[in-house]
């Protein structure tokens, strides 16, 4: 019974709240599941590599191992795409793979309820709907919120075989 | 006591065995192998004491150890096997070569059991009619001695009808069996246990412990087994000393096989009557334990007896001393303590620190060039040390993971004896070169291929025995296995005495698959033709091969693993296919040359030589096509520019520099801006976290941390031929 009732929380509390690195695109605000998240570097140039897509800037070496580096400004059709001192990389951890995506900026960590989602309305745009978990109201603010995994293993994105 | 004595295995069994499970599975592996090739080195006709006393301790060991750790299926079977051995090794039966066969046969059945237990799935193995064979030819040219003894074994000993059922059963026969002096009676239970995972091995049960000998345990034996395997089996218990077999009754017999056998231990008259009795008795009373030894009733001895157990016990005193002996395994323990057994992540774990390393140092030292020299005396030669001592800690990393040839090659032996002996030809294996080393990753790897190299050059280069004779050759076609160092790579070579490749059948075959064939086409350019995919010349299909797949998975294999295959051949001589492998896949010599800002890494093996060029030595051929002339022979040019698409920032800058590559017999002439350098590179995987790219092999990091792509030399060649 006790085993029963804890799980039951569990459920609860994941459905209520997750938490959600959120950054910025140009104007618009995105978040990701923090748990897929590895770490947060600095910009630094990568290595080129021919006849790839557009939106994939490179590889870099991460200590050691080398992982690509996915610009998704570009993925996302921003208009601006200059890299200056706050263009971050996060690097992310996706199964058994090391991702770096490229983002204008980092802005914050936040529990994000799950009663403040909205789903996103089917809509034209540079992403598929079915990447976008949903539509967080927070505070003024619209965090869409992205399903990061199935947007970068995705088959368009041409980062796997 | 009875507690320990009832509880032990289970317990055992449950909680402290588990975690040597690994280190058996690993011992047997080995000792299966070593048996294997011993086998096959076994001269049927004149066979060696010392051989067989080999190949039976292996059998021994994996009973032991199986036995030990309960899998009383492998127990089982070994038993057998080291019945049949038993009795070759005393000369009692002669080796005959389906003896042989039958015991590879139980070995690929143990590595099969082996597996099973270690949880790779598959299904039970039937040893039914293996275990029916070994029987048959233990009994076959000697009196049924062993026979197939019942399981009933394994239920514990009943009641009171267990010494008659026992005694009943055909070929069984009781004896008393006496354990020690021992400092810790306790050790004796183990015994029980034995019994009892041996289902085979018959029954035990505990008779009272005597007052004029203290501290010998007493058993009464009802089994089918000779007194040597249950001695072998004790060792891993008790010492073989300690342990005495005394026989219920037929005193003549047993005075005489005692005088014949002293090693084996004394075979003593004991009263039947009493004894059995006594036994009964005792069972009766403590049906199911196995304990209680100190306060049971006094079995009732007569006088002679005692007198003669006194002197076996003096006998026997002196060699209490000795801790547990496993003395028939001394060359073993010799090894053991100079080798460690370290898992392969370590090692990898190990190797990659040191590649970080060697790249840390690279930075250094390219950091360190601007400096100068009088004013930073310490510090450069410091970094001069640092470069010495991490290229040998390299060095020595690296040749961890290098292992002999002879891993790999020992398997053809027995696959060749089986293939040939399938196909009715006589095939010898020469092996040369066995000590040389390649890493392990690429052990693993080049195994498949050249199993499958083996069986091409057995099926179809050797022909029958018939018709080597009829054209003039030996009987007895020989298949070669060579490996040697050449440069940074290692050739491994496979040879045959067989018929050899036929030009003219190679041609007419490849223009009815439809492949363009002139009849212009070099020697080298028609043997590559069997690496066409579903190319076969073999007129009829075997289970063997001849169903053309297999040469070009092997190439395409060989090529993944950066190698090459070179196939020569004389027609009615033989042939021989060499393939050309990479030492190590982790780090090798590459040549760093700079287009536009970006840098590339060419192999450094398959570098030919680099010169400059003018644009007019460029030529072009039907417009695109470009050509450079070096020493007389036109080769096509790849602009690595163009290749990988290198934005280019200086206009007015022109490549200047060829660099001819070389891969797979065809050369391409690569044109760069700049050489930038030599240097031992660590090849990273790219496909860990991307993908493949077109034209890379992988990429590594250079000495300021940067990434830098490996070219594919083979893939860039052809390129150069679309």
């Amino acid at each position: 019974m006790n085993m029963g009732m804890m799980e039951k929380l569990d459920v609860q509390t994941e459905a209520l709240a997750r938490e959600y690195l959120t950054f910025r695109l140009g104007d618009e605000e995105y978040g990701i599941d923090i748990l897929k998240v590895q770490e947060i570097r600095g910009y630094e140039n990568p290595t080129r590599i021919a006849n790839a897509p557009h939106f994939l800037k490179g590889v870099v070496n991460l200590r050691g191992t080398i992982v690509p580096i996915v610009d998704l400004r570009m993925r996302f059709g921003c208009s601006s795409t200059e890299y200056n001192t706050f263009t971050v990389s996060i690097i992310l951890h996706i199964g058994q793979r090391t991702i770096g995506t490229v983002v204008d900026s980092v802005s914050d960590v936040m529990e994000i309820q799950a009663d403040s989602v909205r789903p996103a309305p089917d809509m034209n745009s540079a992403i598929d709907a079915s990447f976008i978990r949903g539509l967080a109201q927070v505070g003024e603010r619209m965090v869409i919120l992205l399903d990061i995994e199935s947007l970068l293993m995705s088959p368009d994105m041409g980062l796997v075989d | 006591m009875a507690e320990t004595s009832t509880d032990s295995s289970s317990a055992a069994a449950g909680i402290d065995l588990s975690q040597f499970y690994q280190v058996f599975f690993e011992e047997a592996g080995e000792n299966l192998e070593q048996m294997e090739q011993q086998l096959l080195e076994l001269d049927v006709t004149a066979a060696d004491d010392e051989e067989l006393n080999a190949i039976f301790r292996c059998a021994h060991s994996i009973k032991g150890g199986a036995a030990t750790f309960g899998f009383a299926d492998v127990a089982e079977l070994t038993h057998q096997m080291e019945t049949l051995l038993d009795k070759l090794r005393r000369h009692e039966l002669t080796p005959t070569a389906p003896m042989v066969d039958v015991l590879l046969q139980s070995g690929d059945a143990l590595k099969a059991m082996l597996a099973r237990h270690q949880g790779s799935g598959g299904s039970l193995v039937d040893t039914t009619e293996l275990l029916f064979n070994i029987r048959a030819m233990v009994s076959g040219e000697v009196p049924p001695v062993v026979t197939a003894a019942p399981a009933q074994a394994a239920a514990p000993v009943a009641s009171n009808g267990g010494a008659d059922q026992a005694a009943a059963t055909e070929g069984q026969r009781t004896v008393e069996l006496r354990v020690g002096p021992l400092g810790d009676p306790d050790v004796a239970d183990n015994l029980i246990d034995l019994f009892k995972e041996i289902t085979d091995l018959g029954q035990i049960e505990p008779l009272p412990e005597l007052d004029h000998l203290p501290s010998v345990r007493r058993f009464k034996v009802s089994t089918s087994t000779a007194e040597s395997e249950m001695m072998d089996l004790f060792t891993f218990h008790v010492a073989r000393e300690q342990v005495k077999f005394v026989a219920f009754g037929q005193a003549e017999h047993a005075s005489a096989a005692s005088a014949a056998d002293p090693g084996y231990g004394f075979f003593e008259a004991v009263g039947d009557g009493a004894a059995t009795a006594a036994a009964q008795g005792d069972a009766a009373k403590h049906e199911p334990g196995y304990g209680f030894f100190d306060n049971a009733p006094g079995a009732p001895e007569n006088k002679a007896q005692v007198a003669l157990h006194v002197a076996a016990a003096a006998v026997a005193q002196p060699a209490v001393a000795k801790p547990v002996a496993k003395a028939d395994k001394p060359q073993a323990a010799g090894l053991e303590a100079s080798t460690l057994r370290v898992s392969v992540e370590k090692v990898d774990q190990l190797i990659n620190l040191v590649g970080e390393l060697v790249i840390t140092q690279a930075m250094l030292a390219q950091n360190s060039r601007s400096l100068d020299p009088v004013v930073y005396q310490q510090l450069v030669s410091g970094l001069t040390d640092l470069d010495r001592n991490t290229r040998d800690l390299q060095e020595a990393v690296m040749s961890i993971r290098m292992i002999p040839m002879s891993t790999v090659f020992s398997r053809f032996p027995r696959m060749l004896r089986d293939l040939a002996n399938k196909l009715g030809k006589k095939v010898e294996l020469v092996t040369q070169g066995e000590a040389t080393e390649l890493d392990k990753g690429l052990v693993e790897k080049i195994t498949d291929p050249l199993t499958h190299l083996v069986r091409n050059s057995c099926d179809h280069g050797v022909e029958m025995p018939a018709d080597r004779l009829a054209k003039g050759k030996p009987e007895v076609g020989t298949i070669t296995l060579a490996a040697s160092h050449q440069g940074g790579s290692i050739v491994i070579e496979v040879r045959d005495d067989g018929r050899g490749l036929s030009r003219e059948k190679l041609l007419s075959k490849a223009r009815e698959k439809g492949i363009d064939a002139p009849d212009t086409m070099t020697d080298s350019e028609v043997w590559g033709l069997i690496f066409a995919p579903g190319f076969s010349t073999a007129d009829e299909v075997t289970d063997v091969s001849g169903r053309g797949v297999g040469m070009d998975v092997v190439k395409k294999n060989i090529t993944s693993l950066g190698g090459t295959v070179e196939i020569d051949s004389a027609e009615g001589y033989g042939m021989r296919v060499a393939v050309r492998l990479p030492l190590t896949l982790a780090i090798m010599d590459g040549m760093s040359v700079g287009v536009g800002e970006e840098v590339y890494i060419l192999p450094l093996s398959s570098v030919v030589e680099s010169f400059q060029v003018s644009t007019e030595m460029i030529k072009t051929v039907g417009g695109s096509g470009r050509v450079v002339e070096v020493r007389d022979e036109y080769m096509p040019v790849i602009e690595l520019e163009k290749v990988f698409e290198v934005p280019r920032f200086d206009w007015e800058h022109n490549s200047g520099i060829m660099v001819v590559v070389e891969a797979e017999s065809g050369r391409v002439a690569v044109l760069v801006d700049e050489l930038l350098g030599q240097q031992q590179v660590v090849v990273k995987n790219l496909e860990s976290n991307y993908r493949k790219v077109n034209d890379v092999s992988g990429a590594t990091i250079m000495g300021d941390g940067r990434v830098a792509l490996i070219l594919d030399v083979a893939s860039l060649v052809r390129r150069s031929r679309h």
